[in-house]
């Protein structure tokens, strides 16, 4: 079945929100808002019907910072995208949360792959190549600085700093992908197969910081 | 070479992507959005270096088991034969993994239609400037790391220079290698000077950079979005009149040449071509 098709259904089944998304069906399609706007009538939101507006209602924060990763807990507020099916629902969770709902599908049937720390460090080349050099200590610390809600990412980490090693108990390897009080039944958690290529550049600081 | 339409497979274009300017990625979405329109795949998406989705997850959104992955770059290198096969776990042009074919193609720039894109460009920026009185550049980053981006442009120079668009002069440019781009008003003899950067996004060097080094801007301005007025042509410089074109990758039928290239690698690389 097309991811399309298992999104609907499983909106069928109760799913209701994906980060800070809130999805509604209704007899027309979807509705999707910011969760924090759930109360706000919907005249009182800049509507849209095209899924494409997905893209530009997340890149910008509402401080004005670009939100080059999409698990940052900095979507803003105030709009409403009114969705006509399936296909362009997912198109615009998408453009909300790229793969997200694809990774948790995968998850579901047992084929997500995820890699740990060290062989996503060791296949960096060029300028990223010197963060095969990261110390565990430092990496622990890393994703005590970098990831987690404390760092604004709400992405559920599924990797270890190498088969052996987990990641050290803290707020960032504790989170489990769903923002808020809600029933985790009804959530499409964000899920982090590998380190993000931030994390890789904050390595490569780090390294040249251990260095000196 | 013709595109035949192939609802059976997915296009993924790949782009570089930015931390830092989100106009870096825009062409991408847009060329992907006009590939959608014409229903030419089953599914289309687009992955990053520097955004998301990675390579790495890109696979998990695709449905299709044949995919066709296009790099959105300007020239062979790095990327397009190190970084991209890597994430992308690619093996040749060809690839057999879990169920699922992928075939790479050929980055758009090295395609032989960018000729046709850059002419049009080029008149439109200067509609007025008779070629016969005008200078075309072509202009690229230039560096001694990679060869292949100046050969992509010295290439569309020698492909314009045959096409008998009637130009005085075609001549390549760097920012940092000669013949320097600075030096626009000396490389040029004619009265008129139309710059077309050869770069798929209006990021920091096409929307920034050359433009200091034209002389029209004092100093770097802010990003391509965050910009009241886009830039008025043409700017009366150093005794010549000048056109400045925004990077050849922000033109839609960009999406022309992606579609070319596939069907390009159909012609090299496959005997039939499944239904």
């Amino acid at each position: 079945m097309k991811i399309a098709e298992r999104l609907a259904q499983a909106v069928a089944g109760g799913i209701r929100q994906i980060g800070q998304v809130s999805i509604r069906p209704h007899a027309a399609g979807y509705e999707l808002r910011h969760i924090e706007d759930e109360g706000v009538p919907a005249a009182e939101l800049e509507s849209s019907q095209d899924p494409a507006a997905a893209r530009e209602i997340s890149t910008w924060a509402e401080d004005a910072h670009y939100r080059f990763t999409k698990g940052e807990l900095s979507l803003k507020r105030g709009w409403l995208l009114l969705l006509s099916s399936a296909d362009e629902l997912r198109q615009a969770l998408d453009l909300f949360y790229p793969a997200a709902v694809g990774l948790w599908f995968a998850q579901g049937d047992g084929l997500l792959e995820a890699e740990h720390l060290r062989p996503k460090l060791a296949r960096q080349t060029g300028m990223y190549r010197f963060t095969r050099n990261l110390s565990d200590a430092r990496a622990q610390q890393l994703v005590r600085e970098v990831c987690g809600p404390g760092n604004c990412c709400v992405k559920k980490i599924l990797w270890q700093i190498d088969a052996d090693t987990p990641l050290e108990d803290s707020d960032a390897s504790r989170f489990d992908g769903v923002v808020g009080d809600v029933d985790r039944r009804q959530a499409v958690p964000l899920l982090c197969r590998e380190a993000c290529n931030h994390f890789v550049a904050e390595a490569r600081k780090a390294v040249k910081g251990e260095a000196k | 070479m013709s595109f035949a339409p192939k609802p059976h497979a997915a296009l993924l274009i790949v782009g570089h992507g930015s931390t830092e300017n989100p106009d870096s990625s825009t062409p991408y979405f847009e060329h992907a959005d006009e590939i959608r329109q014409r229903g030419g795949f089953g599914e289309v998406h687009c992955c990053f270096w520097k955004e998301e989705p990675s390579m790495r997850e890109v696979e998990y959104m695709i449905d299709a088991e044949e995919i066709y992955v296009v790099p959105d770059f300007i020239s062979e290198g790095y990327f397009t034969q190190e970084v991209i096969p890597r994430e992308l776990r690619l093996e040749g042009p060809t690839t057999q993994r879990a169920g699922k074919t992928w075939h790479y193609t050929l980055p758009v720039g090295v395609h032989r239609s960018m000729t046709g894109l850059l002419l049009q460009r080029a008149k439109e920026v200067a509609p007025d400037a008779p070629p016969s009185e005008t200078t075309l550049f072509i202009v690229g980053h230039g560096t001694g790391l990679n060869q292949n981006s100046t050969k992509a442009i010295r290439d569309q120079v020698e492909l314009i220079k045959a096409s008998g668009a009637g130009y005085a002069e075609v001549h390549d440019a760097f920012m940092e290698e000669q013949p320097f781009i600075a030096e626009w008003d000396k490389l040029a003899a004619t009265p008129n000077v139309v710059v077309v950067p050869f770069f798929i996004a209006d990021g920091l060097h096409s929307y920034q950079d050359i433009p200091v080094l034209l002389g029209i801007e004092a100093e770097p301005g802010e990003a391509a979005s965050q910009r009241e007025v886009f830039r008025h042509n043409p700017h009366h410089l150093r005794g010549k009149t000048l056109y400045y074109s925004s990077a050849i990758g922000t033109e839609r039928n960009m999406a022309d040449v992606i579609l070319d290239q596939v069907a390009d690698f159909d012609a090299t690389h496959r005997t039939t071509v499944s239904p």
